[in-house]
Parts: C-alpha cells; sequence; structure tokens
C-alpha cells in the first residue's frame, strides 16, 4: 500500500496550507525544532557518556539517567510536536526524500534503543550488565541519534 | 573596513574554491548542526548546575571536569565548520541581519564565560558542593542558557535573508 495519497492529503489541509502561505510560523517552528534538538542531545549524551565511562563518572548511572529523563521525554515531544508542521506543510518533498525516510526510520529504531533499550541498561548499577553491554548502547544511542541528525541536514539540502 | 575584508576573503582562490565545490557547503552545514547539538545539549547541563536546575548533587567541579573536554571538541567542529562556511561565502553572510546578531549574542557567551572564568570561579571552593550556587553564578547559567537558545535560533534564521527589519535594509549593505 502506497502512502503517497496519505502525504497528498496532510499537504491540501486547510493547517499545511497555512504554514506554508504565512511568513513567520514557519521559521518560528525550525527555532524552537532546533532549540529541542540541543536538549535533546544534551539529556541523551549525558547518560550515553557515562554509558561508556567517560563524563559525569563521579555519579552513578541510574541518578544521572533518572535525573535526565524528564528532559529526554519533553524535548522528543517538542521535537515531534514542531516536526509536524514542518512536515505536513512540505509533505510531498518529504514522501519522495530518501533522505526522509532514512530520518524516520532511524527516529524509529532510536526511540526503541533510547526508551526501551538504554532506559533498562541505565536503571542498574554500572556492573549488572557487564562492561560491554552498556558501552555498545551507548554508542549504538550515539549513532542512532547522529543518523538521524544528518538526515534531517539533509533532507533541506538534497531533496 | 568590514565590508573591504569580507570583499578581500571573498576574492581569495581558496574562498572561490570551497563556494564552487559541489559538496562541500552541504557536508560543512551538517557538521555544523550535529557539532552544534553536541556544544549546546553539554553546556546546557553546565549551566543548568550553575543554575540550579540539574545535576545538583555532583559537585561543580566534577561538572566541570567531566563535561568540558567534551565541549571543547565539539567547539572546535562547530567553531572550525562555521568559520569555513563564512570563509566559503562571505558576501552572503556579510549583508545577513541574522548572521551578525548572532555573532553579537556569540561575543555575550564569551563575555559572560570570562566573567566567570575570571571572578565567579576563583571562588568554586567555597560553594563546589552547594546544590544552589551563589547568585553570581546562578546569573552566569541564565544568561548562558538563553543567549544558546538565542544563537541556535538566530543560526536558523540565517536562512531567511529577507525577513530583517525595515531598518536593516535601509542600511543597504546588500
Amino acid at each position: 500500500m502506497s502512502l503517497q495519497p496519505f502525504f497528498q492529503w496532510m499537504q491540501t489541509q486547510p493547517f499545511a496550507a497555512f504554514f506554508l502561505e504565512s511568513i513567520w510560523p514557519t521559521p518560528i517552528v525550525q527555532c524552537i525544532h532546533l532549540i529541542s534538538v540541543a536538549v535533546f542531545a544534551g539529556a541523551l549524551l549525558i547518560v550515553d557518556l557515562r554509558l561508556l565511562g567517560r563524563g559525569l563518572t563521579s555519579s552513578s548511572i541510574p541518578k544521572l539517567a533518572s535525573a535526565a529523563q524528564p528532559w529526554l521525554v519533553w524535548s522528543f515531544v517538542a521535537l515531534i510536536v514542531s516536526g509536524i508542521p514542518q512536515m505536513m506543510s512540505t509533505a510531498l518533498k518529504e514522501y519522495y526524500s530518501p533522505f526522509f525516510w532514512w530520518k524516520m526510520e532511524m527516529v524509529f529504531l532510536g526511540a526503541i534503543v533510547t526508551f526501551v533499550v538504554r532506559k533498562r541498561i541505565a536503571s542498574k548499577e554500572e556492573g549488572h550488565f557487564g562492561p560491554v553491554w552498556p558501552k555498545v548502547v551507548g554508542m549504538t544511542s550515539i549513532a542512532l541519534w547522529t543518523s538521524v541528525t544528518i538526515g534531517a541536514r539533509l533532507i533541506g539540502l538534497l531533496s | 573596513m568590514l565590508r573591504s575584508l569580507f570583499e578581500f576573503v571573498d576574492a581569495l582562490p581558496s574562498s572561490v574554491a570551497w563556494r564552487e565545490s559541489l559538496n562541500a557547503y552541504v557536508y560543512l552545514l551538517t557538521a555544523h548542526v550535529v557539532s552544534m547539538g553536541v556544544v549546546a545539549g553539554i553546556i546546557s547541563y553546565w549551566d543548568m548546575r550553575l543554575a540550579g536546575m540539574a545535576l545538583k548533587w555532583i559537585p561543580v567541579s566534577k561538572v566541570q571536569s567531566g563535561l568540558f573536554p567534551w565541549l571543547y571538541g565539539g567547539t572546535a567542529v562547530n567553531a572550525g565548520t562555521g568559520l569555513l562556511m563564512v570563509y566559503s561565502q562571505p558576501m552572503r553572510y556579510y549583508p545577513n541581519f541574522w548572521f551578525w546578531l548572532k555573532m553579537g549574542m556569540l561575543l555575550v557567551l564569551v563575555a559572560n564565560a570570562a566573567y566567570f572564568h575570571l571572578s565567579i570561579e576563583k571562588t568554586v571552593e567555597k560553594w563546589d558542593n552547594d546544590p544552589v550556587a551563589p547568585l553570581k553564578a546562578r546569573v552566569a547559567g541564565y544568561v548562558s542558557l538563553a543567549f544558546w537558545a538565542g544563537v541556535i535560533a538566530t543560526g536558523r534564521m540565517t536562512a531567511y535573508s529577507g525577513l530583517v527589519p525595515q531598518w536593516w535594509i535601509d542600511l543597504g549593505l546588500g
């Protein structure tokens, strides 16, 4: 089943037209999206680095992860909310962009790794899962979300 | 004088080479955005520790020693790619309102960091373990958070060189 009719439908919605035809909403939403990227990246990195045995090593992993979790969740929500109008207003461009689908696949994998696998790994004290798994998960998390950022930037530059 | 400098760089063969490269801008901007996430993300936790918003159980000096090596690495990539973008297209950035606003905000951030380093940080042993830092340190943290958000926003707005105040257009820099 092709998703093309759904993307076409999104782009014809009055909400999408409002964003396309108005001057300020798109840049404002893009700025909010980018600031959310920074908040998300910070909350992600301090825990990923800690899993790699770097960064804030004077704190336990569970304490650090639980402190970063609200920032991670709410910035992820802000990213989705600010991403939707941008996607809707240029839906067909996104549909035909390989980088958009790359980004969405990486977001899907990244969300599973971060909010399911890493959450479990980071909930236990250092050593519980051995020396290797936390590092593998930390590296995977950094690689996936870096791929998301690269894909996102390339939608605008090469699509 | 500033315009002459930008025009001089614009005419340099290496600037022209970067400008005419098919992929250089794509690589530079992508690396700039990824490293922005590292720099702004990490510095936000340092600022939030100073402001008393996060990591309150970790001594300030430990937050600094744990995060700053990554901050320096990210800043090297971020500043390097940013400089190369301006170097490759100086006359695109020279008349850009948002570019200069971003540079102004970066100057405030440098001054804020220098003031913290030369003044507030000198007494850090006295409040290293305090969950909430002294007022001056908290203010430095809040100022940095606000201006970093401004740098990110004005950086994004650089693409909207036409969305600027009329008085800026009247300057006739373009």
